[in-house]
């Protein structure tokens, strides 16, 4: 569909070719063959208009099309007329932009009449017909006729000039202002349409490519002498200005759409970094022209315009490069680059100077525009293509993506899976470990116990043993003993009060009492008795301590009397410690009873009271200097009552560091073997079971004292 | 009757020891180290028997302390339960005859002590033993050294002096028995 509309506009722009070509087909008689130039330096120095017409320094000039060149000097062109053919007719210079222009009509050596025709001027050719400069030959009877002409411009001075009736140059003038409102209706159309899509689509390109049109079309008006259409006169700083400025953006604007437009930055940046080379060459030209240097300027407008001719093969490897839109973009420039050789041969005379030659330009600019805005609308084509391609990617990707994702979602769950399934093996692990820790942790526990049970054991067996050992032992020489005193009380027994020799036998009883020693045995039954009801006392004793302290209702809480337990539990350790300690009891009688478990306080008490003693172990003092102090009261704190309990030694003491682990389990201060290290781990457990609180203070070398407060 | 000390700290034990060997033994008893060791001194003990559990010094502890001093009696301890390590200690250290545990056997101890006072006898006879046989041998290595004198300076013994050696052999068969 879309090729077969490029194939329509191609026909259609054949056809506008076609019939510029047409209008243009009428070809002018241009007069430059008989026109005379006198050089600058010969014209400075004559002084007035009548010594130069009749000057000998003429020299004639040969082209059709004379070219006087471009420099700021003023020029001289005398045209001999013929008075009798050419009186009444118009001379008309086709060249719009002369800065500075003043025609003379010299009859027979005088001045009849003269005309200020120079773009400076315009205000004052309102009489002159079309956008040309004329001038009128008077009707003069004179035998020698002469126009002179004096000229001075910032733009090269082109000469094509003619004679014609006014009806001719009316015509001529008409038919070119037709040409011309063709080809800025065109500008326009492209104009409009362009800023129309600009806004409408956004895109940039379209912006650019509407001021490149501005400037080229504002480019042709200016050059062909349609400036006055905007009154530019009235300014004529700007006036005289107006061709460079609009050469200088035209240049701009092309270089800015080019670049964009053929993407250069990216096909081809040795172009693109080039451009911005003659980029910055427009602007000094523009300062220059707002400068003043005009020539200059033009110079380098000029030698900017060589850039142009870099614009194809910059298409050219753009297309090779897969840019499709580069094809318009290469066929309009061809077109416009003829239509500029064209224009150019012309004004160097290789061609002839024609109407077809001479609306080569515009034209060619016309086409130009046109198949740019077919090259624009095929890049936007292309950059949808593109963009369609891209988004067309962008969806695989994000697909492709999206798989991945997928993908790595189910290895990772498979990754989730196989991790959780390691940390519920680790778990299972784990949970087995802690429960062979919290097993090892019973029997250790268990084996705490049994081992302070056998410490028991082995203490009230020797605590029983003596009492045991002496009653028993006294019993059997209490038999001995009596056996003697009941010897004696027979013989006393067999005394008979009647018998004569009575006295003979109390000597006997007196004699057998002596032989045993019976005052001695009365002292020894005495004291066997003695240490037999002590060894009653203790043994009840001991066996009460054991009742109340190994009571087996120990892990229930019932009431029981600290003092009580304190008691029961020292009396279990005496033995062991007869030999490192003695212990000193100060048991407040007004104690209340406490709810507690006693068979575990009585573990605590044992506890803490043997580590007391062990600590003044090995100090090298008698026993008695190891005094443990055992201190119960009754306390009020923080607005509660406590039942406290103090046990004091002044054994080594302990280092902050030690006092601050001593209930970790397993920390000990005793010898590999001696101790498990639970012992006071196990005594803070039965504490916090009573939510009995536990201070320590000690010193090093001074003691230790444990404070326990048990809430009333 | 033999001489025995026993030293314990509880004074019951030694009231009950008292009354039941009194009879058989001379006993001493005390409840302080320093006044055994002083009894020691002044008494012909035989036996020691000893208490190990006391506050001031051990049993082991306390002959170790008086072995150097009085090593002839024989030393017995006597404890309330059996700690091996007290045992290892009487044994290695003390170097104990007898080991009791309480309560005792009234018989048996008796036995023990006997037995204790019989091995310190025997022991104070078979040094005394002893001491004669060494005497023997010396005069008996007198006289051999005189028969090697003679027979070396003569060699030719006169019949006195043949009559002495064979003298002087019949001695010393005699001596070593």
């Amino acid at each position: 569909m879309s090729s077969r509309i490029g194939k329509h506009r191609v026909r259609f722009l054949l056809w506008v070719f076609f019939m510029a070509g047409w209008f243009g087909a009428d070809a002018q008689q241009f007069l430059g063959s008989r026109m005379e130039a006198m050089n600058a330096e010969a014209g400075q120095s004559l002084i007035g208009v009548e010594r130069v017409a009749v000057s000998e320094d003429w020299a004639l000039l040969e082209a059709a099309v004379p070219n006087l060149g471009l420099d700021d000097e003023v020029k001289w062109v005398r045209l001999t007329l013929d008075p009798r053919s050419e009186s009444g007719q118009l001379i008309e210079i086709q060249n719009a932009g002369i800065d500075e222009l003043t025609g003379f009509m010299v009859c027979d050596g005088k001045v009849v009449a003269s005309y200020e025709r120079g773009v400076i001027d315009q205000h004052n050719w309102d009489e002159s017909l079309g956008t040309y400069p004329t001038f009128p030959i008077p009707l003069v009877e004179c035998n020698e006729l002469v126009a002179l002409f004096r000229m001075k411009s910032a733009k090269p001075i082109l000469l094509p000039v003619r004679i014609a009736g006014p009806r001719e140059v009316l015509r001529d003038s008409h038919q070119r202002d037709v040409l011309f409102a063709a080809y800025f209706g065109v500008i326009l159309v492209m104009l409009l349409y362009n800023l129309f899509l600009f806004f409408s689509v956004g895109d940039r390109s379209y912006l650019e490519y509407s001021l490149f049109i501005l400037m080229i079309g504002g480019t042709q008006f200016v050059l062909n002498g349609y400036g006055s259409f905007f009154q530019v006169d009235a300014f004529p700083w700007l006036n005289l200005r107006i061709t460079h400025f609009f050469g200088v953006f035209s240049g701009l604007t092309t270089i800015v759409f080019v670049q964009n437009f053929l993407r250069l930055s990216r096909y081809v940046p040795w172009l693109h970094k080039l451009l911005n080379f003659y980029f910055v060459v427009y602007l000094v030209a523009f300062v220059l022209a707002a400068a003043g240097q005009l020539i200059w300027s033009y110079n380098l407008i000029n030698f900017c315009a060589v850039a142009i001719f870099f614009f194809i093969p910059g298409a050219i490897i753009t297309m090779r490069k897969g840019y499709s839109p580069a094809k318009y973009f290469l066929l309009a420039f061809t077109v416009f680059i003829l239509a500029v050789l064209v224009f150019v041969l012309k004004d160097a005379g290789i061609i002839p100077y024609n109407q077809w030659t001479f609306f080569a330009l515009p034209l060619g600019s016309a086409i130009e525009m046109v198949l740019l805005s077919l090259a624009l609308a095929s890049r936007i084509t292309q950059l949808k293509k593109e963009s369609a391609v891209a988004r067309e990617e962008q969806l695989r990707i994000s697909q492709l993506n999206e798989r991945m994702v997928r993908e790595q979602n189910t290895v990772l769950e498979e990754r989730v899976r196989d991790r959780t399934a390691d940390l519920e093996e680790m778990n299972s692990t784990m949970r087995s470990t802690l429960e062979e820790l919290q097993t090892a942790q019973q029997q250790l526990v268990q084996s705490e116990k049994l081992a302070s049970i056998g410490q028991l054991t082995a203490g009230i067996a020797h605590e029983l043993n003596n009492p045991i050992n002496f009653v028993s032992s006294s019993a059997q020489s209490l038999r001995r003993d009596f056996q003697d005193m009941n010897s004696v009380v027979d013989s006393v027994k067999s005394l008979n009060p009647e018998s004569e020799d009575l006295s003979a036998s109390v000597v006997a009883i007196k004699q057998q009492l002596a032989q045993l020693d019976i005052e001695f045995t009365q002292k020894e039954i005495d004291e066997l008795l003695k240490g037999i009801e002590d060894g009653t006392t203790r043994t009840s004793e001991i066996v009460k301590g054991l009742r109340i302290f190994s009571r087996m209702d120990g892990d229930n809480f019932i009431q029981a009397q600290l003092n009580e337990l304190i008691e029961s539990t020292l009396i279990i350790l005496r033995s062991n410690l007869k030999d490192s300690a003695v212990v000193q009891c100060d048991l407040a009688a007004d104690l209340p009873p406490v709810t507690c478990q006693p068979g575990r306080l009585n573990q605590v008490f044992m506890n803490i009271v043997t580590n007391a003693a062990q600590a003044m172990e090995g100090l090298g003092r008698d026993a008695e200097e190891n005094v443990v102090m055992v201190k119960t009261s009754r306390v009020e704190s923080i607005g509660q009552s406590w039942a406290e309990v103090r046990i004091k030694d002044c054994g080594v003491g302990m280092s902050e560091t030690v006092k601050s682990q001593i209930f970790d389990p397993f920390f000990t201060t005793k010898q590999v073997g001696e101790g498990t290290g639970l012992g006071l781990s196990i005594v803070t457990g039965i504490l916090s079971d009573h939510n009995a609180e536990v201070e320590v203070e000690s010193e090093e070398g001074v003691g230790t004292e444990f404070i326990i407060r048990f809430p009333l | 009757m033999i001489n025995v000390l026993y030293l314990d700290d509880e004074a019951h034990n030694l009231t009950a020891f008292r009354a039941a060997f009194r009879r058989d033994f001379q006993v001493h008893v005390t409840t302080e180290p320093t006044e055994a060791v002083r009894i020691l001194r002044d008494q012909p003990i035989e036996v020691i028997i000893s208490d190990q559990k006391m506050p001031k010094l051990s049993g082991v502890e306390f002959f170790e302390l008086i072995m150097p001093d009085y090593p002839d009696p024989v030393r017995m301890l006597l404890t309330g339960h059996a700690d091996i390590d007290a045992v290892i200690d009487a044994i290695n250290k003390g170097q104990i005859y007898k080991y009791i545990s309480k309560p005792w056997n009234e018989v048996e101890l008796k036995g023990l002590v006997q037995e204790a006072a019989d091995l310190f006898h025997h022991r104070r006879t078979m040094a005394s033993e002893g001491a004669q046989l060494m005497d023997r041998m010396s005069e008996a290595r007198v006289h051999a050294a005189r028969i090697h004198r003679m027979t070396e300076v003569n060699a030719s013994l006169t019949e006195e002096q043949t009559g002495e050696i064979a003298r002087m052999s019949s001695e010393i068969i005699r001596l070593l028995g």
